[in-house]
């Protein structure tokens, strides 16, 4: 297809403004991966994939940046996030799209939307005034004793602050985009498709399945961005998982994230011999982390466009 | 014809990225000069014939300084002095590297180090006196608690887990203490607070507390046993603490009263257990100052004033105490010393009656030393 002029000019004089993005996005990543070298270089990544965090003002003594912990408590909080919003997701959007009278839809709808714009510290101060505490009493301890002989609980919990409590405030806190990826998904699906369901004779329980089925993909890649969204979390994370950067398999000790390090670690980072350019080796393995999940999100959610046309 | 026009915008983008890139680049550049003249505005010395002293450091004094700055310029209408929190080890690169300030604030004084790069042109001077309360929960108990720097060693080593150990039964034969497990709070952020309290440990338990462990963050041994909690900041702590039913935390003074937390009594270097207020902090510096533990001039290298206040001698003094340090240089442009010389003479005589909850007033003689500034600080030049 031809441009005319004026189509030209237009691209042209919007072009710059997609590019700053672009741009900005490789100097941040390479600013990161300039910061980050010289702990590679000067500590290398035995020292920094290992499970100790021992740090020390002077260079004389041995230190220990191992982010190991961090990043276990990183994928094992977003892991729990994912798990319990998913079903969350999946329920709201059919109860939403398919069962709902109208007006409860709407209530439903904008609530769930009103929840993605609350600030993040707002859940972050709930989940240690409210969540923490109410978790240990009534869901740990219960937990602990039934299933103290799984080592994901084989802990006693001592406080509500810890890896499972992060867990359980993320998935509260990546629903709302969750739902909303999905029900844009389950929208995309043709009416000819819902019609053909219905007219072989489906019921409801059988049509949800087929429409869930084909907006599969779709939930994948909600999840996935739920993911990179959970991983990413700061302030929230930081009050509830109790900041203890110690390894462990089991969830209900306090732990630490990527984040929540950088953010209790930053301020006087400069203070320690290569403390600043560790938490930025840090940042740059959660932006891969982020990237990776939004990649994967992407490619399926183009493939349940096209499918659906 | 159509590979031809493909070749066509190719090219033509590639030029338009590289253009853009050139802008971008500028951009940049004008942000940071604009940025830059907005700093040395913010920090010129007259306008419209106010003097403004600008100051930046420790967070910790930032609730004082508050008070202060607000106070003197009641008094000095002519004078603004502007105090920016960025924490210690920022307020002393701005004012010694960057330039951009006219004194710091510092809760650690210079290291050694850096006080011999800039001996003779620095003066550093303590001006107010805080300290590290230790705070406790015990379920079923509220009386109060006697504890010394070993035991504390102990509890935040794991060693110690249950409130009814022998060892703190001993140090509290009144008390009915339950067999509760301790949960043990400690800050996760890079802090004063942290290298204050842990000194303390090292000081007085040194085989307990290594060396290693002394520090604004550290591997703290507590979190290998799954009983350590870290909160970020001093209302971190503050937050967990309420919520727990079992518990033992450090926490700046202020935060410990504000929030009406029960505070533990300490053992100082004379075997008496102290509670922090101001008169016990006081006695400590004074204790520090009697035996010949601090300097006595401002040009002097105060270093080591951690080592000479923290387990100070003397039977009233609050063994776990810390210093804020205003550090200024010896000489400044005309206009601005006798803006600066008032405002140093402000805090260390009225001001020091103007201190509020949870810091105390450093004792008359340490105000002496710091007034000697006055006549060591000179103009020069316009």
């Amino acid at each position: 297809m031809r441009k005319s002029r004026s189509d030209k000019l237009l691209f042209y004089s919007l072009l710059p403004f997609a590019i700053i993005i672009i741009i900005l996005f490789i100097l941040l990543f390479s600013i990161i991966g300039l910061e980050a070298i010289p702990a590679l270089k000067a500590l290398g990544v035995k020292n920094l994939l290992g499970s100790r965090w021992a740090p020390s003002e002077s260079s004389a003594q041995p230190v220990s940046y191992g982010l190991l912990p961090a990043l276990i408590g990183t994928l094992v909080s977003s892991t729990i996030a994912v798990i319990l919003a998913l079903p969350l997701t999946i329920s709201a959007v059919l109860a939403i799209e398919e069962y709902a009278p109208r007006r409860l839809r709407e209530v439903l709808g904008s609530t769930i939307e009103l929840m993605a714009g609350i600030p993040t510290i707002v859940y972050g101060l709930w989940g240690m005034e409210v969540l923490g505490p109410f978790l240990h009493e009534h869901v740990y301890k219960g937990l602990y004793g039934l299933l103290g002989f799984v080592p994901l609980f084989s802990c006693r919990p001592l406080t509500g602050y810890n890896i499972a409590t992060a867990g359980v405030l993320l998935s509260i806190m990546i629903f709302p985009y969750m739902v909303a990826i999905s029900r844009d998904a389950y929208r995309a699906i043709p009416f000819t498709y819902r019609e053909a369901a219905l007219a072989i004779g489906a019921n409801r329980y059988e049509y949800a399945r087929i429409m869930l089925g084909m907006i599969k993909p779709g939930l994948i890649a909600a999840a996935l961005l739920g993911f990179g969204r959970a991983a990413g979390e700061t302030v929230a994370v930081a009050l509830v998982v109790g900041n203890n950067p110690s390894l462990s398999s089991c969830i209900l000790r306090p732990g630490t994230t990527i984040s929540a390090l950088i953010a209790n670690q930053f301020a006087n980072a400069s203070l320690y011999p290569y403390m600043l350019n560790v938490l930025y080796f840090g940042g740059l393995v959660l932006l891969i982390i982020g990237m990776i999940a939004n990649a994967i999100a992407v490619v399926l959610l183009s493939g349940v466009r096209k499918r659906l046309g | 014809m159509g590979s031809r026009r493909g070749i066509g915008i190719v090219s033509e983008s590639v030029l338009t990225i590289l253009l853009l890139m050139v802008a971008g680049l500028l951009i940049i550049d004008i942000t940071l000069q604009v940025a830059c003249c907005l700093h040395s505005r913010q920090t010129s010395q007259v306008v419209t014939g106010q003097v403004i002293i600008s100051g930046s450091g420790s967070t910790f004094v930032y609730p004082q300084m508050k008070e202060w700055t607000s106070k003197f310029s009641q008094k000095h209408p002519g004078v603004s002095v502007l105090y920016n929190p960025v924490g210690s080890g920022s307020g002393q690169t701005q004012f010694l590297k960057e330039r951009v300030v006219d004194f710091a604030c510092s809760d650690p004084p210079l290291s050694e180090e850096q006080y011999q790069e800039f001996r003779g042109r620095v003066l550093q001077m303590p001006i107010i006196i805080g300290a590290v309360a230790v705070v406790y929960k015990i379920p079923g108990y509220t009386g109060p608690l006697n504890l010394t720097g070993e035991v504390l060693a102990l509890i935040y080593r794991g060693d110690i887990a249950y409130w009814d150990d022998p060892s703190i039964r001993s140090l509290n034969p009144a008390a009915s203490l339950p067999h509760a497990e301790i949960k043990v709070l400690h800050r996760s952020d890079s802090s004063g607070t942290t290298q204050v309290f842990t000194y303390f440990l090292h000081k007085t338990a040194p085989n307990i507390w290594p060396e290693a462990l002394v520090g604004k963050t550290l591997e703290w041994p507590i979190d290998a046993t799954g009983r350590g909690l870290g909160g970020k900041g001093n209302e971190g702590v503050a937050g967990y603490f309420k919520q727990l039913d079992s518990a033992i935390a450090y926490l700046e003074l202020g935060y410990a009263v504000e929030n009406n937390f029960s505070i533990a009594a300490i053992m100082n270097r004379e075997g008496k257990f102290v509670l922090p207020d101001k008169a016990t902090m006081q006695a400590a510096i004074k204790g520090a100052l009697e035996a010949g533990l601090l300097p006595d001039s401002p040009l002097d290298d105060w270093s080591n004033a951690l080592d000479a206040i923290v387990y100070a001698p003397g039977d009233m003094s609050y063994p776990i105490v810390s210093f804020t340090f205003m550090i200024t240089w010896t000489e400044y442009p005309s206009v601005k010393t006798d803006a600066l010389k008032a405002f140093i003479k402000y805090i260390n005589t009225e001001g020091q009656e103007e201190i509020i909850e949870g810091y105390s007033p450093i004792p008359v003689e340490l105000r002496q030393i710091n007034l000697k500034s006055l006549n060591i600080i000179r103009g020069a030049g316009g």
